[in-house]
């Protein structure tokens, strides 16, 4: 266990400048930054596979580069102080209840299993890692590992690596138990994001959105059954995603959640391919809540006294602001696409469209259907409690600046087609294939479902002991504009959805400011 | 002559409802969705805190341990038996796919698995043995045959 814990530090203090940068006293520091160090540690793996070197030396490269990065930036930036943050009480009770929450199923780690995948795909990846560029080389293009699906991401294998780097290779089990660390590690970032979702309301509320946390922590693994601790990454790429969603497309809008977001996106997206197409996903949608579109922009921006006659300068904001969506995307995707990228280079191929199978796809298509939906029990209620919720607390999940929850569900339910599309056109025998995952690739959903309802949950919790000031205080919603919000509605005659969330197929009118209750924080950052 | 019905005003689907109602209507639904919500969520976190007691069970780890300790018995004993950079043939008897996985895996760092026996020296294979048999892993013995 001692072993274990300093794997974890080797991983966290790498990304502690990083996550303090990022979220200064708010809870959700202490488990983003182990996976920020896991996620130098898959840039490292990268690095070892296309310039050369070892595991341990790109590591330390990427750490040191990453935290000089930082301070860099926190000097020209002159923020020596960190950015105000959540009282200090909330933050400590939150992360004492999370980590109280996963103690529960880490406990499972006195049992040592290994899980069928943890053995073929992630420790032989990790040994492949840890033995240095050559060795990585050779044995991912060895048709012999084909089994071990080659072009998987490589932050679990790295993950595993660094471990060995700093214990040896005489228990393999410590790779096992990195990755279960790592799972709840991202369960943690839901968690605090479900806090924080109350961390604004009355002591009650904010109570009650610490247990949903500790809740949803536990669901995640819940869901996961044994997946969640024998060494499968199926709950690490699926709790990363659901993080950037819940910090990306439904807390405010502030650069923190922003760069929190980012970082679980590019966690999901080194994880998995599934995580990789997903995180991309969840990139899109971000960039078009920050940046929503505006079909009639260019023509408004023409229109605008300050460009009249200036076309160019109005083409040029519109590219710009393209430039910025496309950024919102790239650049956290980056690591994720680069090992795609290299993959296909060396000639790794998936081995789920190597072939086409004889199926017909319509009896593939009721397979999947039937073998997706008995693991989405969860989704019935979900949507009961979506149309309750738009119905009861449209102005309360306004008033909080939380996103639209339409955001969450187009994120589920496009990562869901893509899954599906997946089953459909892939080459392996689909009872057979449904049968060995179909259980995993509906983590993600099932995740993301639990955590919206944890989030009506507050919201519900809140909306029922409201006092008749807080009920008077909803009667005049114009009383207060969130400032940050505001800029951003008031861009467009937008396609974008409007973040008040209950209108779920809402128009932003064309410069108009979205109201917002007294208990509004403003917006905390530029972002 | 003051009017005592309560006072009116546009919610938010337009309607005009009165007040007082409209709050006990949002009081209700808060506590349907809370509801919903809450049992759902606790639910599932019982079903972890099950599949956590049942991965905690003796029989469970004990049957965890002894895999784990077969695997470990596995991997040292390619390190023992086989030359650093062997080209091995992973041959599994019984057409076990889960054992030749197994072997690929161990040999992982030490041993090169190769795709045809042609190009392979040795040949590595994972047959049962009873537990009075010296050197072997809880019923499974590593098979060495030079080619």
């Amino acid at each position: 266990m001692s072993a274990l814990l300093l794997v974890i530090v080797g991983l966290g203090a790498p990304g502690f400048l990083p996550a303090l940068a990022v979220a200064g006293r708010a809870p959700v520091l202490v488990f983003l930054a182990p996976l920020i160090g896991a996620g130098m540690a898959a840039v490292a793996a990268e690095l070892e596979l296309g310039v050369g070197g070892s595991l341990p030396t790109c590591y330390a490269v990427v750490a040191v580069a990453a935290n000089v990065a930082v301070i860099a930036w926190w000097l020209a930036a002159g923020r020596f102080r960190l950015r105000a943050g959540p009282p200090w009480g909330w933050s400590i009770v939150t992360v004492v209840a999370v980590l109280g929450a996963l103690i529960i199923p880490l406990s499972a780690l006195r049992a040592p299993i290994i899980g069928w995948d943890a053995n073929s795909i992630w420790l032989t990846h990790a040994l492949m890692v840890s033995g240095g560029h050559h060795e990585l080389l050779a044995g991912l293009q060895n048709a012999v590992y084909r089994f071990s699906n080659p072009d998987y991401p490589p932050l679990v294998p790295a993950a595993g690596a660094l471990a060995f780097a700093l214990f040896g290779r005489g228990d393999l089990h410590v790779a096992i138990d990195v990755t279960v660390l790592l799972n709840a590690c991202a369960l943690g970032i839901v968690g605090t994001g479900v806090a924080a979702v109350g961390s604004r309301r009355r002591q009650v509320t904010r109570l009650v959105a610490i247990a949903a946390a500790g809740a949803i922590c536990l669901v995640g693994f819940a869901v996961s059954g044994g997946y969640g601790v024998d060494g499968y990454a199926d709950l690490l790429w699926a709790a990363a995603a659901v993080g950037a969603i819940i910090w990306g497309l439904v807390l405010p809008r502030s650069t923190q959640t922003l760069v929190v977001a980012s970082i679980c996106a590019a966690v999901a997206s080194l994880t998995k391919n599934e995580g990789l197409t997903t995180a991309l996903i969840v990139l899109i949608l971000i960039a078009l809540r920050y940046r929503p579109l505006t079909l009639p922009g260019l023509r408004r921006l023409r229109a605008h006294p300050e460009n009249r006659g200036l076309p160019d300068a109005a083409a040029s904001q519109m590219a710009r602001k393209w430039t910025e969506r496309a950024a919102f995307v790239v650049v956290p995707a980056l690591p994720g696409l680069a090992w795609a990228v290299m993959a296909r280079l060396i000639g790794l191929q998936n081995a789920f469209f190597v072939s086409s199978s004889t199926e017909s796809l319509l009896s593939r298509a009721d397979a999947t259907i039937a073998g997706m939906a008995a693991h989405l029990a969860v989704a019935p209620v979900a949507v009961a409690v979506l149309v309750a919720g738009c119905c009861f607390l449209r102005r309360d999940r306004e008033r909080a600046r939380l996103g639209n929850p339409a955001w969450l569900w187009t994120a589920c339910l496009v990562s869901l087609a893509i899954i599906f599309a997946t089953y459909l056109f892939g080459a392996f025998e689909i009872h057979g294939w449904l049968a060995n995952s179909v259980n995993r690739t509906t983590i993600f959903a099932q995740v993301l479902l639990y955590a919206d309802l944890a989030i009506w949950l507050v919201l519900a919790f809140d909306g029922v002991s409201a006092h008749e000031g807080s009920e008077q205080r909803e009667a005049s919603p114009a009383a207060v504009s969130a400032a940050g919000d505001a800029g951003h509605d008031r861009e467009a005659g937008s396609l974008a959805l409007a973040e008040g969330p209950g209108r779920l197929t809402g128009l932003a009118g064309a410069g108009r400011s979205r109201p917002a209750g007294p208990g509004t924080p403003q917006a905390e950052s530029k972002y | 002559m003051p009017s005592m019905r309560e006072p009116e005003r546009v919610a938010e689907d337009g309607s005009s409802v009165p007040a007082g109602r409209r709050h006990v209507v949002k009081r209700i639904g808060c506590a349907v969705i809370a509801s919903a919500a809450a049992v759902t969520l606790g639910l599932s976190v019982h079903h972890d805190v099950q599949t956590t007691a049942a991965v905690l069970s003796p029989a469970s780890i004990k049957h965890a341990t002894a895999a784990d300790q077969q695997e470990e018995c596995i991997y040292h004993a390619i390190r023992s038996e086989l030359p650093s950079g062997a080209a091995v043939y992973i041959n599994d008897p019984v057409v076990q796919w889960g054992n030749f996985q197994r072997l690929a895996e161990l040999s992982t760092l030490w041993a090169v698995p190769q795709p045809s026996p042609a190009t392979a020296q040795w040949t590595l294979s994972l047959v049962r043995r009873t537990s009075l048999v010296p050197g072997h892993c809880s019923g499974l013995a590593l098979e060495i045959r030079r080619r």
